[in-house]
Order: C-alpha cells, then sequence, then structure tokens
C-alpha cells in the first residue's frame, strides 16, 4: 500500500527521522512504536504531505507520489493526535463541515455522516455540539470525520492518548471494524498494549531510527517467549553467567531485580534453581511482553 | 505569609521564562513609553502653514478682483457712489486703454443677465483706491484674484463670475505711514514671515483653493489668508485689519496646535504694531506738548505757549481781570496735556490691531463632537478589525483543526479568505451602526456618506490584516488578545489621533506613514468632514487596499511556516 524509502528530516539541525525505510501492506493495520520524540508524528506529518522530507521518497503502490498531491491526498484520512473538531458546532454539522470541503456530492454528505455517527456510536448525539462530548466520543467523532470522504489509507496519530480503559476499548474495537472493512490503518502509539492488541504489523522507532519491524509475536520472540524476574540474597553473577550460556538464555539486572528471558523456561526452571542454590528470595514468572521487548530496544540505543 | 518568598522567586522565575510575559510586563512599558517620548520629544516644531497673500499688488500695478454674486447692482451702484468721474466703455481693449493712459483709476466688468458686459471706469479719490480693491468683499460669495486679465476675463467667460473689477493700485497717502512701518516693508507676506519664523514653517500658496487643498492633503496644518486692503488697514490706524485663518477641524488636535501657533505670533505682531502706534502718538504727543515736527508740520508746543501765557501775565499784572483769563487758559493747557497722556496710556492698553476671522476647511463650522466621530471609527475599527482577524484565526489552532482541514480540497487562500470575510463584515457592520448612530442620533455632520462606507470597508480590510499577521505568532486566543492589545496601543499614538503628525519627528512621520490607521483617520475626516471626494481619497482607499493585500499575503505565510 505504501512504502517509505530512506526518509530523514531534521528540525534546526536536530535530526527527527534518520534514514527511515518502512513498508505497510493494503488492508493492514501498522503500528509505529516508539518513546516521546522518536519521531513517529513527524512522520505523519511528512506522509499527509503537512512537511516535506528532507531527503527520502514515499511509493504508493508502485508510484513514487509527493504526499502534497491533492489525489494521495484523497485517498487518505488523518485521526490527530488531540481530538480535532470545532466544539460549538454539532457532530453533524462538523462531518458535513469537511465533506463540504473534500468536495462530496452534498446529497451524499448528510447520508455518509448519518451513517458514520451510527457506525461511531454518536447516532443519538449527533445533533449536540461536539464540545459538551467526552474524552471518549470526542476521540470516536475524531475518528469519524477523518474517515467522511471514505480513504483507503487512515492515519491514526496516538488514537487512543489520555482515553479511559472503557473508551480505549471502545476505539480500539471501531479500529478493528475498519481493519475488518479492508482500511489500510497506519497508527503511532506508545500504548504496547494497543499496539500489541490492534497491530498486525509493527516497527519500532526510537530516536529517528527504525530499530525492529515485524509482527508483534515476532518482536517479542526476539527475547524469547517467557521471563523470570528473581530477587537474590547475595551476587552471584558468575553463576548467572554460567547458567544463560549453558540454557541459551538472556539475564540483566533492572534495579535490585534479576530478569531471565528465553524460551521453555518453565522446563528449566530446575537447573535455574539449582545453579542459583540457596540465594532465591523470591521469584515471578511470566510471559514476555511487547513492553518487555520495547524496553530492551531502548536500552541498547542508550548502550 | 510563610513562604512567600519562595513563591515571589518562582514569579520571578517565571516571568524571566516566559517571553511574552517578560515583553508585557517587562519591555512592553519601555516600548510605549518610548513611543509616545519619540512622539513627544520634538513638540514644539514649527507648524506648517499655507500664508495665501492676496494683498500684494505693487503700486502702479492693476488687481483684478472676481466673484459671482446675485448683488451685481448692488456693486455698481456702490462703485459708482465711490467715484469722482465715470465714463462708460464699449469693451475691454476700450477699458484697459483708459486704465492705463490715466484716464481712470478702476474699471467694473458686470456681466448682464441678458448677454454682453457693461463696461463702467471710474475716477477715484485717493482714499477710494482700497474702497474699491475691498468692495467686493462687501457682499456674498467667494472673491477670485487673477493675476493676469486674460485669467480675469477667462472667469467671466467661463461663467466663475459676474462681476469684475480692475484697480490700479496708488501709493497709500495717509499720515500714519510716515510713521508706522516707516522703513518696514509693506509686503504684509514678509510681515508675517519675520515674526512667525521661529514657530511656524510658512509655505506660500498662489491661491486659496491651493492652499485648501494643501489643508486637506495635510502638507500644511492651516492656512493663513491676508486680505486685500490689510497693509492699508494697518497703516491707516482706524480700523481692525483681519486676517483670515482657515482651520482644518476634522482634526481637533491639529486645529488646536495650529490655532495656538497663529495666535501666538499675531499677538507678536499686535505688540509690535501697537508699539509702533504708539511711538507716533508718542511723537505726536512730545511735538503737541514741547513743539517741533508734527507729521511732517512744524507747531509750536502747548508748553510754549503754557511759557508764553505766563510771560504775558507777568505783563499785564496791573489788569486782575486779564490775569485771571491767562490763569484758564495755562489750567486748560495743562488739562489738555494730561488729557492727551492717559489717552495715550488708554491706547496703548486696549489697541489690537490685528484680528483673527477663524474658518474651517470643511466651509462650516465643525464642532468637537463633529470631529471626534471619524477618530473614535477609526479606533474602532483598528481595535475590532485586528482582534478579530487574530482571534478568527488562532481559534483553527485552538481546535486542533488547521492540520485536519489543510488535508482537504479547499484552495490555498479559503482559510484567510474566510476569516477576512466574515472579520470585514463584522468590523464592517460594526463601524456603519456607530456611524449611523452619530449621524441620526448625535446630529453629527458627515458629508458624504457612501462614500464613508466605502473608506471604513478597506480600512476593515487592511486592519484585520495586521490581525492575520499576529494570528502567526499566537497558538490560543488570549496570547491573540494580548497580542493584539500590545501591536494596537502604540499604533494609536503614531497615527495623528494623539499627536498632529506635523509635531512629530521626521522618523516618527515615516512610521506613520507605513500604518493603515493613518490613512484609514485621514481619508474618513476627508469624507466625512472635510467634504472630500474619492478623487481626494482615491490614493488613500488605495493604500488601505495595498496594505490589506500585503498584509494577507504576509499572514498566510507566516501562518504556513509556523505549521509547518
Amino acid at each position: 500500500m505504501i512504502s517509505v524509502h530512506d526518509l530523514s528530516k531534521q528540525f534546526n539541525g536536530v535530526k527527527a527521522l534518520d534514514g527511515v525505510t518502512l513498508h505497510m501492506e493494503k488492508g493492514e493495520t501498522f503500528g509505529l512504536i516508539g518513546p516521546n520524540g522518536a519521531g513517529k508524528t513527524t512522520l505523519i506529518r511528512i506522509l499527509t504531505g503537512q512537511i516535506a522530507p528532507n531527503r527520502g521518497e514515499i511509493y504508493l503502490g508502485e508510484e513514487r507520489i509527493d504526499a502534497r498531491d491533492t489525489r494521495y491526498r484523497r485517498k487518505v484520512g488523518l485521526v490527530p493526535q488531540e481530538a480535532a473538531f470545532y466544539g460549538r458546532l454539532t457532530a453533524r454539522e462538523n462531518l458535513i463541515l469537511l465533506g463540504l470541503l473534500y468536495r462530496m456530492d452534498k446529497r451524499e454528505i448528510g447520508v455518509r455522516a448519518d451513517r458514520l455517527l451510527a457506525w461511531a456510536g454518536l447516532g443519538e448525539h449527533a445533533a449536540r455540539q461536539a464540545r459538551h462530548f467526552s474524552r471518549g466520543m470526542q476521540q470516536r467523532l475524531s475518528l469519524a470525520m477523518g474517515l467522511i470522504h471514505d480513504p483507503e489509507l487512515i492515519y491514526l496519530d496516538e488514537p487512543t492518548s489520555g482515553l479511559d480503559p472503557a473508551a480505549r476499548g471502545s476505539l480500539w474495537e471501531l479500529i478493528h471494524r475498519l481493519s475488518e472493512e479492508g482500511k489500510s490503518i497506519f497508527m503511532t502509539t506508545h500504548n504496547m498494549e494497543e499496539a500489541d492488541h490492534v497491530c498486525d504489523r509493527l516497527a519500532i522507532l526510537v530516536e529517528g531510527k527504525v530499530r525492529e519491524e515485524g509482527t508483534p509475536e515476532r518482536i517479542k520472540s526476539l527475547l524469547g517467549k517467557d521471563r523470570i524476574e528473581l530477587r537474590l540474597s547475595e551476587e552471584r553473577n558468575e553463576d548467572l553467567e554460567d547458567i544463560s550460556s549453558k540454557l541459551g538464555l538472556n539475564w540483566r539486572r533492572e534495579g535490585d531485580l534479576i530478569v531471565i528471558t528465553g524460551s521453555d523456561l518453565v522446563g528449566k526452571m530446575p537447573e535455574i534453581m539449582s545453579g542459583l542454590a540457596g540465594v532465591v528470595r523470591n521469584l515471578h514468572y511470566r510471559e514476555v511482553t511487547l513492553e518487555d521487548a520495547f524496553l530492551r530496544f531502548m536500552r541498547e540505543v542508550k548502550g | 505569609m510563610r513562604g512567600w518568598k519562595a513563591l515571589m522567586a518562582k514569579d520571578w522565575k517565571l516571568v524571566f521564562r516566559n517571553r511574552l510575559l517578560l515583553v508585557v510586563l517587562i519591555v512592553y512599558p519601555f516600548l510605549i513609553m518610548g513611543v509616545i517620548g519619540a512622539a513627544f520629544y520634538d513638540l514644539g516644531r514649527p507648524v506648517p502653514l499655507g500664508l495665501v497673500n492676496l494683498d500684494r499688488t505693487g503700486i502702479g500695478e492693476i488687481a483684478w478682483v472676481g466673484k459671482e454674486t446675485d448683488s451685481s447692482l448692488a456693486v455698481k451702484r456702490r462703485f459708482r457712489f465711490l467715484a469722482e468721474w465715470e465714463h462708460g466703455y464699449e469693451d475691454l481693449d476700450q477699458a484697459r486703454g483708459g486704465l492705463e493712459a490715466g484716464d481712470v483709476d478702476a474699471f467694473l466688468i458686470l456681466g448682464l443677465e441678458e448677454g454682453g458686459r457693461e463696461y463702467i471706469g471710474a475716477r477715484l479719490p485717493d482714499n477710494g483706491i482700497q474702497e474699491a480693491l475691498t468692495l467686493l468683499e462687501e457682499y456674498p460669495g467667494e472673491i477670485n484674484h487673477y493675476a493676469t486679465a486674460q485669467e480675469a476675463v477667462a472667469s467671466l467667460d467661463e461663467g466663475v463670475s459676474n462681476v469684475l473689477l480692475a484697480v490700479r493700485e496708488k501709493d497709500y497717502p495717509y499720515l500714519a505711514e510716515t510713521v508706522w512701518l516707516q522703513g518696514e516693508n509693506s509686503d504684509a507676506g514678509a510681515l508675517l514671515q519675520r515674526y512667525a519664523e521661529d514657530v511656524t514653517d510658512i509655505r506660500a500658496c498662489d491661491s486659496v483653493t491651493q492652499a485648501r487643498q494643501d489643508l486637506k492633503e495635510g502638507r500644511v496644518d492651516a492656512v493663513i489668508v491676508i486680505p486685500r486692503g490689510f497693509v492699508h488697514r494697518l497703516k491707516v490706524l482706524e480700523e481692525v485689519a483681519d486676517i483670515q485663518v482657515i482651520l482644518d477641524q476634522s482634526s481637533l488636535v491639529k486645529a488646536e496646535f495650529a490655532e495656538t501657533s497663529i495666535r501666538g505670533f499675531m499677538s507678536r505682531i499686535n505688540e509690535g504694531v501697537v508699539k509702533g502706534k504708539m511711538e507716533a502718538v508718542i511723537t505726536g504727543l512730545y511735538a503737541l506738548v514741547g513743539g517741533g515736527d508734527f507729521f511732517g508740520t512744524e507747531i509750536t508746543g502747548l508748553e510754549q505757549i503754557r511759557e508764553n501765557l505766563e510771560r504775558i501775565k507777568e505783563v499785564v499784572k496791573a489788569d486782575p481781570t486779564l490775569q485771571a483769563t491767562l490763569d484758564e487758559g495755562i489750567e486748560l493747557a495743562d488739562t489738555v496735556i494730561n488729557d492727551i497722556e492717559e489717552a495715550a496710556a488708554y491706547l496703548r492698553a486696549t489697541a489690537l490691531p490685528i484680528d483673527l476671522r477663524i474658518s474651517s476647511v470643511a466651509g462650516r463650522p465643525l464642532s468637537a463632537k463633529d470631529a471626534v466621530v471619524p477618530s473614535l471609527i477609526a479606533l474602532s475599527i483598528l481595535w475590532t478589525g485586528v482582534l478579530c482577524g487574530a482571534i478568527l484565526m488562532v481559534l483553527e489552532d485552538e481546535e486542533n483543526m488547521r492540520t485536519r482541514l489543510e488535508l482537504t480540497d479547499m484552495g490555498p487562500f479559503a482559510m484567510v479568505a474566510s476569516k477576512l470575510s466574515l472579520a470585514t463584515m463584522v468590523v464592517f457592520a460594526q463601524s456603519t451602526a456607530m456611524l449611523l448612530m452619530a449621524v441620526i442620533v448625535f446630529r453629527v455632520f458627515a458629508s458624504n456618506f457612501l462614500l464613508s462606507l466605502l473608506v471604513i470597508a478597506t480600512a476593515s480590510f487592511s486592519c484585520i490584516g495586521i490581525g492575520l499577521v499576529i494570528a502567526a505568532f499566537a497558538r490560543q486566543v488570549a496570547g491573540a488578545v494580548i497580542l493584539s492589545v500590545l501591536v494596537s496601543f502604540p499604533l494609536i499614538f503614531m497615527t495623528g489621533a494623539v499627536f498632529p503628525l506635523s509635531q512629530m519627528p521626521a522618523f516618527m512621520q515615516w512610521i506613520a506613514r507605513a500604518i493603515p490607521l493613518t490613512y484609514a483617520l485621514d481619508a474618513l475626516s476627508g469624507v466625512m468632514l472635510r467634504g472630500e471626494t474619492l478623487a481626494d481619497v482615491g490614493w488613500q482607499v488605495g493604500a488601505l487596499l495595498a496594505f490589506g493585500a500585503v498584509l494577507l499575503v504576509l499572514g498566510s505565510v507566516l501562518v504556513r511556516r509556523r505549521t509547518a
């Protein structure tokens, strides 16, 4: 669907993006995760034609495009990070205004607006001024506004930022439905649960560079599937090195915790415990999450 | 009170780390003081005055005066009344021939209703020359002075005048002339310039029409018209010599400054003239009392007469009756001497030979109420226009809609155009309502209502442009409001609304020319109060449109650059 190649952008000499190369398939929900300031919003602003890159190319299918081109813009929708609508217009008026600015058929706009409001669960609130909506409703309205012209590709910039769990779940449901309808979705987030739950594929962006790209499962598997956290009564670094090399595991210190990651840690538990005999005060086991993988990339970047 | 020091230290940090606060609280007061100080520091500069001297025809030259009046028969009767001898001529050439040959001192041409013209020549007594020259002033209508016979006759042909008077100037035969202004240049213009050169910047104008135009267009702050016969009136000591002063009362401050300045130097001339007159009187008194030259005649003084009487009294001691008569004569001489001295003191205290006749360039007297309305409307346009432009634009940022809108198919200037249209409608409606209220409720004068609306519309356009530029530097409505106030406030001081532009230093005058409000204020005063037409204010309307267009493009570019 859309690819970027060697995309770079600098602001006042500071690199916001540094040779980013990504590919997203049609109908895919692609997540860009990264810490604050990683360059996620910059990439979305370039892809929606708000700013021009210093270097690099953007392709829509096989065709190289200029993101400011009107034909391309009509194919894409944007849901900005902050809920964007006119607070003193009703939900329906907001949608109709955008429809008019996209030069849609006037008869079609009203029908489409009503359908979208119903789809977003705002049908009963169509005539209410948007400023009176809850944060979750506002974000759903913002999403509906991004869809008024029926785009093929939708950019969502941290869509659930600041939402409570219920509102977040409701929005995830809408994104799933969009995906099922065959829409391509490019979203940024720093919520790892969201990325894991919603996205088909992910890229981790740190300090303007793509550090890893793949499905959530693949990214998590880079750390192994399992993780145990140990609290020891004394330091046993040499024993931990021996166990790790012998069983093919990774270990690291996180504060006063020892964290071991790898595959089939449950099966390997007897050998680990015997190697650390008498010093294990506390042990906690869980599966590796996307957040674990993300934090590992962050640590690697920071050395 | 506990903790106030920590809080104060925090507040100082906040101020110094917030650029807007730093400007508002620390820098801005200095900026405002700088602006006002710069506007003020050169106050007292010479006031630019236009001088029209209608009293400068030389001895032996022919003065041509014309007028369109319904009282042409009354003029004719008066002219004939002045004449010692009169003679009718067939045509202009004959009349001019008679005047140049010295057969007559003046001739009158009357345009007749049934067509054709009547030419009457007249020989005038010496004291009739000035009366003839000022004859037309006694009748309603504007007097036109012509430099040549061709111009004068053309005015008859074109219907500008129906009465024309040609008078050959003679020297003044009055006794007073020998003492007052003796050795002075009798050119009234030079006289005024000598007394006024340090407080005014006098620019000679060829005609009242040109001077009025200069006043309307701001090249001078007032016009002084020296009427025909002015020097004559000063010299004869008999009557007050009027000077006509035309003020631009559509600008209260400018008119006030100009009038004060003119009254200042006029009082100095008055003092000078009174002093000259008093010297003449004192010379006469000395002659009356002590004998000698009494205005060209050798006389015996009262003191000599009194002495002679005393001597006679010694001789006729034997005749008490004659002595008593002589005592009465001596007492009478003392009384006359005292009376003359008292009369001189009275004259010294009361004589004011020059008076001002104030008129308005509008052609009708204007009240302070009239003059205030254009300023109020102009300031309202500035204030609402800047605020409206800035706030409407910043609202898009506050609603986070700018990015979303820019992805749509709307044109590159659609957003600016929408703000401009709405703001123009708001400002125009508000200003029009103010104007209507002023005219209908407060009976304020507005000579050209429709043209006033055009000026209001163009002024709104340019002031909104300032707001659009401000919007590029604010992201929230509160910031836009603060910036609008910060920008608008000093502009008010730099546009002639508070101080006359002519009183500001040259660089401030240049700055004023770069502010749309200057043009708005001038054009609005012009069309409302000075009776100006579209041709008069066309360039100001053009300037306002140009300012608006430039600011519009600048605002769009700055907003786009900031968004990017």
